[in-house]
């Protein structure tokens, strides 16, 4: 079965911000959940390079791992959902994510930060596929239909690469061996401790 | 660890509170509430039934069993052109899909396109007609608004005269509607009918087509793919056109291309260059000048080029070698060795393209900035062959095709111009009398008079009756789809909101200018009619290429929304002439039929070539993308109705569609044949021109090609524009049908000769012309020296405001003039700034430009919550040491002080070194605060975008290009101090 | 702490590229400076190496997800799910081992002269308030701490899913809210009791002679022992640690970030691993450990001759002062104790 991953390629990545908001289009994800992002790093200064991030769906993803309730499953396609039900709301995926991925309704901790969003690898939860209760909690659900991600799929530079690990880890290399060079795949050391030789 | 479905499913939800939940399967309740309906109250419905006010309901997955309907419309942000796929069931626009049949997008959004789905569940739209009564907006009618709209507008030009409305149209229109719009000002009898492209390109329009034929972008986004060294200079890609970055960093990857920015922003596009030149804002002629300095010292221009397609090279190199590269480096800052690096790849690693957008329209200098990178690509050849070109980049998704159809107050459609002949072309296409067209303006001299620029809308409301040069003061103004705030001198504009007898805003939104009225002091005399958006039209749009698209609507117009099409005819007939212009085209239910006004354009655009792109032929374009090739565009030729032809038609598309020409996918491409899309220069600047010599004698120069021409064309050297008589004299008149010889003989009269390939509306002499392997237009050579324009061979000048004062004496800007009906007072504003010292109060450049998340005004982007939460504060970007000197701290207020009007702005600093220091930047695209205060109460509840701040606009001083009225936004004088 | 470290090297990363960019800016400010972003180029591992945490600009107001990767994290997770567990494991198996022996070994400490049938009243009613307050408190949110850190896999096997997500939920409302009665307990607790806490020479006497639970002694004391002043101070000391880590916690990035979010929890849930042992201990010698001691805090009056041989010199001043100020305040009643 294929490995599902996201490979945002910085040296294509023109900060536009078209995965973010094809993921609030797709998702209907409200205002202050930020599912993704694009961060620029030194900005304004030789070497800027902007990155779309946002769950990386890790192998032994660590949000899982510290879940103290246990909410956290991984497809057979290597996707890191999450069950709303059983969320606590408590903030620990958060500490222990190394990008920053899960979000949080509400500011506070007072009885709950709210059930704990994140992006979904556009893969829905744990609802039956498709459904509308799938929908309400976790966005659409377009690995069901066949369909990868709308963030990447509609990428303006298709610098964010989508899909079974090793095809998308080939594209990459490819690129970089074509133009010659390349930042790396970031974010692949920590989410599935690889590199992608550049 | 992995939950199977089968044990989910079971599950019950008891802690299901999820704040993302979506809003489908609402109640009457919570669609009143999501409608926005319920914050106007209750009340403000009265007995109106709910169903005139459609809610596009939000939401996918569609319902169980319903239908899921794929429809393509085209995306309304910018002129990339990206298609858009809906999902629409039960009439709600459910989701959108990638793309990945077009050819110019490839499945790929920006952060705009691929949220454009929120703008048809428009929770902030305007959701029917409003009108200020006492001050406050007040919710009317449909047939109350255009009755008290039009029963105004007959008194005023009973009062002042035609001329006194003013029509301010929209690049976010289809063609049908844009052309529509112009043939509204045509049938009102005034040329004051205008839009974006105004403040966007106009320049370049006038500073290109009078090098080489036509203003337009002479290549396109996939050719892109075939250069070599691609060259930015007044283009941030990156964030204006972002799918066009798609293609152009392919072509830096495969070619191993030199990707150069020269911009005075270290922007999102230079972060991808291999080469970024900083230079102040205002001086990209002496840039390009220095650069031509080293390759005409190295010997690396195209001699052959130069000699056999372009005209005045001597007139050129005199003024590129004032510019060495101390000068330069004085000026500009950028430093010799830098140029000269540049120069070597632009002019040996070929083919090499310019890319420009407003970073080089938005001067007082715009057209000879635009002049001087024509002149860079004719000098080393780099025109007319794959990879080369002007790639000059469109703001707006139909702003080429609303400038071709001529909503514009200097010509005609299809730049006819303002001529009597014009005049009678048109009333043959109308099929209305030319005399009863006469009797529509105030006299028959303001028939061919240009009108006054958008840009100086308010100067035409403010300025002393007698600096107007028409009967009497702009006292109305129509606006359809046009921003307020990107227009500068927003101070003034404010006092002309308060001057006006009757504003008239048609727009999906309220607009900066409802906000900005009511803080006018208007109390009165204002409507807004809510306009639907592309997304629920139909018809054409151009893309920057000049590629065709049709778009269908993906819903309804929702709520009280009009088509612009509708609202346009419901005025006509309100002020009488529905009848007489709409006499071909067929209504349906108040609503014109696009496919009928296409029609009408193709039988009269001959000058432009939109007469060979039928809407059959366009449809069938849109339902084959997926056959067209990504680099070249063009569909295989054995393919049935698409056959060869390049994607969208990109115009010129010579002859009648029968003559199934492809359309011409580079302009001037003397490589290919005519039916190819291969042409040479457009020969419209004469035969020849007579030169005076220093000893005072004369020589006549050719103006045609020497001895270049496209394979197949009969004619083996240049040749003029065809007309009845050329083609008698080549003996093809005999190829003529009978049926287009008495078109011809009819239009012509006993003037029959002079009918040319524009004029002849039987398309005769265009098809003879082409079965000779001829382009209509002739075969001529670019200018160099283009001897109508203010400056024949751009020259530098300085800003109106500049910091460097000790340049203005050298390079001043041109004397005070009259121009489009108004005083352009630029040399004594200029003088008194450089006599009162401005540039030491205001010591810092100011200089503006886009935002990938928001477009133009923005006030629709700003009321799209995927968008607004990405930017969600108005702010200028600051050097670090500026800031620290000042003491200011990323992200704390400051105010922005600016030269004219004592204007101020509150804004948050954004400490960066994007800017250089002494530079500062500021978006355009926030509104719905002025001088600090926040306007939100000013909007019709409800109907206020998410996001508001102050424009940069009210900073923005004088500053007008004496060929076309554009602004000059992009470099002026401000100070910022900590709040 | 490592953390730590990171960001003191993020520090000087930061200040010596602030000193580069401040020496190699222009003086001219019209002069471009030349850049070649792709030779300057940042890559994924630099970064990382160099400052721990990549970091950059972005524009929504959320200034957390301006960071880009947090590797540290997974220090956490380590933290979170392995030394927690063993620092709370050993802690609290360990003392409980310890006490198990240690009752097998010296039994319960009896009162040796018995009963007197007097009794002398120890704690008022509001201190006893306060402490079973506190203690209530204390018991609740050590479960629910504890659930968080053992639960999954202790109780989830046992209970599935759903009811251990809805216990767990509940345990953490309890958690969130009972911490404002605690933290008031313990403010209480300092306030009341930190007259008899000052540590004194009596103590290192009582701690010498094994505090007269190991053996047979009766070192004397006031009204706080050696070891109740620990308790004290454990409890002031402890509960302070644990209640300000805890609202760092309750007000996520108020003012924080993911570093100081994650130093919180570490130090939260080290301090309360700790403290429950501690008070495990108290536990004990409040109820089975010692014959006599629960009464202290039952009904707030001890026997007499519990207090001569626990608290010699408290008895002492208390009948000092009882009969200086004819017997209102202690009054040794004939009453019996229980």
């Amino acid at each position: 079965m294929a490995r599902m991953k996201f490979l945002c390629d910085a040296d294509r990545c023109i900060e536009c911000n078209a995965c973010v908001t094809a993921c609030k289009n797709e998702n209907e994800v409200p205002w202050g959940i930020n599912r993704r992002r694009v961060v620029t790093i030194n900005d304004g200064k030789p070497g800027e390079k902007s990155v779309s991030m946002a769950c990386m769906h890790c192998t032994d993803a660590p949000c899982q791992a510290v879940c103290p309730v246990n909410c956290f499953y991984t497809t057979a396609d290597g996707v890191v959902l999450h069950s709303k039900d059983l969320c606590i709301g408590c903030g620990y995926c958060f500490y222990a994510c190394p990008f920053g991925a899960p979000q949080y309704p509400k500011v506070g901790n007072f009885g709950s930060r709210g059930k704990m969003d994140k992006c979904t690898y556009c893969a829905g939860g744990p609802e039956a596929d498709g459904s509308a209760e799938e929908y309400a909690k976790y966005g659409a659900n377009r690995l069901a239909e066949g369909k990868l991600p709308l963030c990447a799929e509609m990428c303006s530079t298709k610098s964010l690469l989508a899909g079974d690990g090793e095809i998308i880890a080939q594209i990459y290399k490819e690129r970089v061996v074509k133009r010659g060079y390349g930042s790396g795949a970031w974010g692949w050391k920590t989410a599935y401790r690889e590199t992608i030789a550049s | 660890m992995l939950i199977r479905r089968t044990e989910r499913q079971a599950r019950r939800s008891g802690l299901a509170a999820f704040a993302g939940q979506s809003d489908r399967g609402f109640d009457r309740r919570t669609f009143l509430q999501r409608s926005g309906l319920v914050a106007g109250g209750l009340a403000t419905l009265g007995a109106l039934p709910l169903v005139s006010v459609r809610k596009a309901q939000a939401g996918p997955p569609p319902a169980k069993g319903a239908a899921v309907e794929i429809k393509k419309s085209i995306c309304t942000h910018c002129a990339v052109g990206c298609t858009v796929t809906a999902e629409v069931s039960n009439g709600v626009w459910i989701g959108q899909e990638p793309s990945w049949d077009s050819p110019i997008n490839r499945g790929s959004h920006c952060a705009k396109g691929a949220s454009v789905r929120e703008l048809v569940s428009g929770e902030r739209r305007l959701k029917y007609p409003m009108k200020l009564v006492n001050g406050q907006w007040t919710r009317i009618k449909w047939d109350q608004a255009i009755n008290e709209i039009g029963d105004k507008m007959l008194e005023i030009r009973q009062k002042s005269g035609a001329e006194s409305v003013y029509w301010m149209g929209s690049a976010k229109m289809t063609n049908e509607a844009s052309y529509w719009m112009r043939k509204m000002g045509a049938y009102w009898g005034t040329n004051n009918t205008d839009h974006q492209a105004r403040i966007c390109h106009s320049t370049t329009v006038t500073g290109v087509a009078n090098t080489w034929g036509y203003g337009a972008m002479t290549n396109s986004l996939n050719d892109m793919r075939n250069a070599k060294t691609l060259i930015y200079i007044g283009s941030n890609a990156a964030e204006a056109h972002p799918v066009g970055m798609q293609h152009m960093l392919e072509s830096k990857e495969l070619n191993k291309g030199n990707f150069i920015v020269f911009d005075p922003r270290m922007t999102r596009t230079a972060a991808h260059a291999t080469e970024y030149a900083r230079f102040r804002p205002g001086t990209d002629i002496p840039v390009l000048y220095g650069m031509m300095w080293h390759i005409l010292k190295n010997g690396w221009e195209d001699k052959e080029f130069i000699k056999q397609r372009s005209y005045g090279f001597d007139d050129l190199r005199k003024e590129v070698e004032k510019w060495n590269p101390e000068e330069c480096e004085r000026v500009t800052g950028v430093p010799g060795a830098q140029m000269e690096r540049i120069a070597k790849k632009f002019a040996t690693e070929k083919p090499a393209t310019i890319i420009w957008c407003m970073g080089q329209t938005q001067h007082s200098v715009g057209t000879a900035n635009v002049r001087a990178s024509c002149i860079a690509l004719l000098m080393t050849g780099n025109i007319g062959k794959p990879g080369t070109g002007a790639n000059i980049l469109r703001g707006h998704d139909n702003v080429q095709g609303a400038t071709d159809v001529g909503l514009d107050i200097v010509t005609l459609p299809f730049y006819y111009g303002l001529t009597d002949g014009a005049w009678h072309h048109w009333a043959r296409v109308w099929e209305t009398d030319y005399d009863w067209l006469v009797s529509r303006f105030d006299d028959k001299k303001m028939m061919n008079t240009s009108g006054i620029p958008l840009t100086r809308w308010f100067d035409g409301v403010l300025l002393p009756k007698d600096q107007v040069a028409q009967k009497d003061n702009v006292r109305a103004m129509w606006v359809q789809g046009h921003a307020s705030n990107s227009i500068t001198r927003i101070p003034e504009s404010l006092k002309g909101l308060k001057a006006l007898e009757l504003l008239v805003v048609a727009d999906p939104h309220p607009t900066t200018w409802a906000s900005l009225a009511v803080k006018a002091g208007r109390k009165e005399g204002a409507y807004l009619l809510p306009v639907a958006t592309q997304f629920e039209c139909k018809g054409s749009r151009i893309a920057t290429n000049r590629s065709m698209q049709w778009a269908d609507p993906v819903v309804k117009p929702i709520f009280e929304s009009k088509d612009d099409l509708e609202v346009m005819y419901l005025i006509a007939k309100k002020l009488g002439f529905a009848d007489k212009m709409f006499k071909n085209i067929k209504v349906e239910n108040n609503l014109p039929v696009a496919e009928d006004i296409l029609r009408e354009i193709n039988r009269g655009s001959w000058s432009t070539g939109y007469c060979g792109q039928s809407p059959e032929r366009i449809k069938a374009h849109m339902a084959n993308q997926s056959k067209f090739d990504l680099v070249t565009l063009r569909a295989p030729k054995d393919l049935p109705d698409i056959g060869g032809d390049y994607y969208g038609l990109p115009w010129p598309c010579w002859g009648a569609p029968e003559v199934r020409h492809p359309g011409s996918f580079i302009l001037y491409n003397h490589t290919v044949p005519v039916m190819d899309g291969g042409s040479g220069f457009r020969a419209r600047f004469g035969v020849e021109r007579e030169e005076k010599l220093p000893d005072g004698t004369t020589r006549k120069v050719n103006l045609l090609a020497d001895g270049v021409y496209p394979p197949g064309s009969e004619i083996q050297d240049g040749y003029p524009e065809f007309n009845y008589g050329v083609l008698k004299k080549l003996g093809w008149d005999k190829d003529l049908r009978p049926a287009e010889l008495e078109v011809i003989q009819k239009i012509g009269g006993d003037k029959a000769d002079a009918v040319s390939w524009s004029t002849d509306l039987s398309g005769g002499i265009q098809r003879v012309a082409l079965m000779h392997g001829c382009a209509p237009y002739g075969n001529g050579k670019a200018r160099m020296n283009a001897w109508n324009l203010p400056d024949p061979i751009p020259v530098h000048r300085e800003p109106i405001y500049t910091p460097r004062v000790e340049l203005v004496s050298k390079y001043p800007t041109l004397p005070d003039a009259k121009q489009f009906r108004l005083p352009n007072i630029g040399f004594s504003v200029q003088k008194a700034a450089v006599d009162k010292g401005i540039a030491k109060d205001f010591p810092i450049i100011l200089s503006s430009g886009r935002l990938v998340e928001y477009e133009g005004g923005g006030e629709e982007t700003r009321s799209n919550p995927w968008l607004a939460e990405l930017q969600q504060d108005m702010f200028i970007e600051v050097n670090p040491a500026d800031a620290s000197s000042r003491g200011i701290k990323d992200g704390a207020w400051v105010w922005v002080t600016g030269a004219e009007n004592a204007a101020k702005a509150k804004v948050k600093a954004l400490v960066t070194e994007r800017v250089g220091k002494g530079v500062a930047w500021m978006p355009f695209h926030f509104g719905g605060w002025f001088g600090g205060d926040d306007l939100r109460a000013n909007y019709p509840q409800g109907t206020d975008p998410y996001v508001l701040g102050e424009s940069a606009n009210t900073i923005t001083t004088y500053g007008y290009d004496p060929a076309t009225g554009m602004q000059e936004p992009k470099v002026t004088l401000c100070q910022i101090k900590a709040a | 702490m490592n953390t730590f470290v990171a960001r003191l090297r993020i520090f000087v990363t930061a200040f010596a590229l602030l000193l580069l960019a401040v020496a190699g800016s222009p003086v001219n400010a019209q002069q471009p400076q030349r850049v070649d972003p792709q030779a300057d180029a940042v890559k994924e591992e630099q970064l990382l190496q160099q400052l721990q945490v990549i970091k950059g600009r972005g524009t929504i107001p959320d200034v957390k997800s301006y960071t880009l990767e947090q590797p540290a994290g997974r220090d956490w997770r380590h933290f979170h799910e392995v030394t927690l567990r063993w620092i709370g494991g050993i802690a609290i198996l360990g003392i409980l081992a310890l006490l198990v022996v240690f009752y097998l070994w010296r039994g319960m400490v009896r009162i040796e002269s018995g009963r007197s049938g007097r009794t002398i009243v120890r704690f008022n009613a509001f201190e006893r308030f306060v402490h079973w307050m506190t203690a209530t408190c204390f018991i609740i949110l050590a479960l629910s701490g504890l659930n968080i850190t053992f639960g999954r896999p202790l109780l989830l096997p046992l209970i599935g899913l759903e009811a251990f997500s809805a216990w767990s939920e509940w345990a953490k409302y309890a958690h969130n809210y009972l911490s404002f009665p605690f933290t008031l307990g313990v403010i209480l607790i300092f306030l009341m009791w930190i007259g008899g806490n000052i540590p004194n020479r009596i103590d290192v006497a009582w701690f010498t002679r094994g505090g007269g639970i190991v053996g047979h002694d009766h070192p004397p004391a006031y009204r706080f022992n050696g070891g109740q002043k620990m308790i004290y101070w454990i409890v002031v000391l402890g509960g302070s640690a644990a209640a300000i880590s805890g609202y760092v916690l309750i007000f996520p990035f108020y003012g924080t970030d993911v570093h100081s979010m994650q130093n919180a929890t570490m130090v939260h849930s080290i301090v309360a691993m700790l403290f429950i042992a501690a008070m495990l201990g108290h536990i004990y010698i409040g109820t089975i450990g010692m014959q006599g001691a629960f009464e202290a805090m039952g009904s707030g009056t001890v026997d007499v001759n519990w207090a001569k041989e626990h608290h010699s010199l408290w008895l002492q001043q208390e009948q000092a002062r009882a009969t200086g100020s004819n017997q209102s305040q202690a009054r040794p009643s004939a009453t019996p104790a229980e």
